[in-house]
């Protein structure tokens, strides 16, 4: 509903093609502002897609990310500082406040200079640990570019990633190399489930500071795929936030830059099409996921009436449909969800613990939604019941739905008749055998009297 | 033995000719007699002595016992679903029974008093009331159609 609102209210404002479906207010926080005029493109990609920027820099006394207790930025955009820190208005704090109120979040590294230790200590409250030694860069020496990097080896070549899993959607995939100089690499804490790489190192790849020696193998933290170059952390209320290992790769320079692998051909890099997929993602251009309308009645053939629809009441026993209608957006409009291929998309019917979790299957689609539904048969216990959808992957936004009813057992008139099952015949049988014989009885008692009043009589 | 029967069934031939008036205890069982020989007596005995309406009375509970045993028989061959028709079939029978055996205790009983009135000085106090202000046959007729009714009734209903 928001995001119809924000949508609404952008619409209405920025009158652009392209929108985020939560909000147009970017923030970028550079230096100085001659490094501006080097990511131009970048900016002016940004502007196209609908996006109003502002620059500030870190030092500045107006900076806030706040005004008047809310967001007064909706996406923020963090470019290595030259300095120790970022700064009294951004500290670690401030930045996760930020996310907390459901602001997204680009934050920029580079193996140029050393990494503060206020940007060092904000990622490891998200459990992203940067390398100890914090002028480390990632070196390959089987995929560098030839041309810019002969010597140091330092500028990887990598092809966009497919999905991290067969049950994840694919954001940056793509045809194309990427070119990333100087990577500031990152390890990601296991535990979290809020933590996804984008883009892993190859497995060649190691990390060193290239101002030291070369290090002996014991002094090698981590290497190969568990360096990450680019690394995503979506919080438990959505907002996400991105840590780019190299900020070189937004420049101008390396969006038309031409590269050469290692007995490869000289190509044009695809750095302008993955910035976009980048902080198209962050900023909630794509794998936003919207619930529609939920319904969910009593199995009937035909229509439903509309008071028949979501009762506050069922059964036990009851066979239920249960429709719910998912929306994704695709950089600026609602597409039909299609969940993906070895995922699946759960109802939960719910009493403490789950008495059913189902597969929804998609039925029906609109123009802009796709209905997924399912339908069982209440369980044989009455109580408060909720239908719930927890629907929580890796670069899409959290469906968690949770829609109450009451299950009653049966009233006194529900039950099948006796005579419906038949295994109760003789005893109906035993019963109308015992009525009939009582009547019966009866009248010939009445028949009988005189003659034993007159045997009683003579007697 | 087809001997000894035969003058059984002598002596007992012109028993009941002699006393007409006392149809009860022609003495003519021997102390040596055979479980048919006694089976048979008794009976005659049940048969001859009863009156009509108790005789009636004793086929309708006989009539109730075997409905009765059936519906449990099938409860156990066929299991007990649905239960409440079998609690209802089997109770109807087996209140069925005990109201006819009270109508039964209670008919009997009147007429006993009212045959022989004098047994034992209790029993006599107590026949005296029962002749008096206690209940007649009628009474106790209209009771048991009551009941019976209250029986039948909670029985369908609990069939459904």
């Amino acid at each position: 509903m928001r995001w119809c609102l924000a949508l609404l209210i952008c619409a209405l404002v920025a009158a652009v093609n392209a929108l985020s479906s939560s909000g147009s207010r970017l923030l970028v926080v550079l230096d100085d502002t001659t490094e501006k005029s080097s990511y131009s493109t970048l900016w002016s990609d940004l502007e196209g897609r609908g996006y109003d920027l502002s620059f500030e820099s870190p030092k500045s006394d107006q900076l806030s990310l706040f005004a008047h207790g809310e967001r007064a930025y909706d996406h923020l955009l963090i470019l290595p500082p030259k300095s120790k820190g970022l700064g009294p208005a951004l500290t670690p704090k401030h930045i996760l406040d930020f996310l907390n109120k459901d602001g997204n979040i680009v934050l920029a590294l580079s193996g140029k200079s050393s990494t503060s230790s206020a940007i060092s200590s904000l990622l490891l409250e998200l459990d992203v640990h940067l390398s100890n030694d914090r002028s480390a860069v990632v070196i390959d020496h089987f995929n560098y570019d030839t041309l810019s990097a002969a010597e140091k080896h330092d500028v990887l070549l990598l092809q966009r990633p497919n999905a991290l899993r067969t049950d994840v959607k694919a954001f940056f995939d793509g045809e194309g190399v990427l070119a990333l100089p100087r990577v500031a690499p990152q390890t990601l804490g296991s535990d979290s489930q809020l933590l996804a790489p984008i883009l892993k190192a190859p497995t060649t790849a190691y990390a060193y500071n290239p101002k030291e020696e070369m290090p002996s193998p014991d002094d090698i933290e981590s290497t190969g795929s568990q360096l990450n170059v680019v690394s995503a952390i979506q919080a438990r209320n959505s907002a996400r936030f991105t840590v780019l290992g190299s900020v070189e790769a937004l420049e101008d320079k390396w969006f038309s830059a031409s590269v050469k692998a290692p007995n490869g051909k000289k190509v044009p890099t695809v750095n302008r099409e993955f910035a976009k997929q980048l902080t198209g993602w962050t900023f909630k251009e794509t794998g936003v996921l919207k619930v529609g309308k939920i319904e969910h009645h009593l199995a009937t053939d035909g229509e439903v009436a509309a008071e028949d629809l979501n009762p506050k009441i069922y059964r036990i026993k009851n066979e239920t449909v249960f429709n719910i209608e998912v929306s994704e957006y695709v950089y600026d409009k609602w597409v039909p969800f299609e969940v993906p291929g070895d995922d699946k998309l759960q109802l939960e019917f719910t009493m403490l613990s789950p008495f059913h979790r189902l597969a929804l299957q998609p039925t029906s689609r609109t123009e802009t939604s796709a209905v997924y539904s399912t339908q069982f048969v209440t369980p044989d216990q009455h109580g408060i019941f909720s239908f719930r959808v927890n629907y929580k992957r890796p670069f899409l936004t959290n469906i968690e739905e949770k829609h109450e009813v009451t299950v009653r057992h049966f009233a006194h008139d529900e039950y099948p008749r006796s005579w419906a099952i038949s295994g109760g015949w003789v005893w109906i049988a035993g019963l109308w055998s015992v009525i009939g014989g009582f009547l019966a009885f009866v009248v010939v008692w009445l028949y009988s009297a005189p003659t034993a009043d007159k045997a009683k009589k003579t007697q | 033995m087809p001997a000894k029967r035969h003058a059984a069934s002598t002596a007992s031939a012109p028993a009941p000719s002699t006393p007409v008036t006392l149809s009860s205890g022609p003495a003519t069982l021997k102390s040596n007699s055979s479980v048919v020989d006694i089976a048979t007596h008794v009976w005659q005995q049940y048969i001859s002595n009863t009156p009509q309406r108790t005789l009636l009375l004793d086929a309708f509970m006989a009539f109730l016992v075997l409905v009765g045993g059936l519906q449990f028989l099938y409860c156990v061959l066929a299991g007990n679903y649905p239960f409440n028709a079998f609690l209802s079939g089997f109770s109807a029978a087996v209140g069925q029974f005990v109201l006819t055996a009270s109508l039964r205790m209670q008919t009997s009983e009147s007429s006993s008093a009212a045959s022989k009135p004098s047994s034992k000085g209790k029993n006599a106090r107590f026949a005296d009331e029962e002749t008096e202000g206690g209940i007649s046959p009628e009474r106790a007729f209209a009771d048991y159609i009551f009941g019976s009714l209250i029986l039948h009734f909670f029985c369908i209903n609990f069939i459904n």
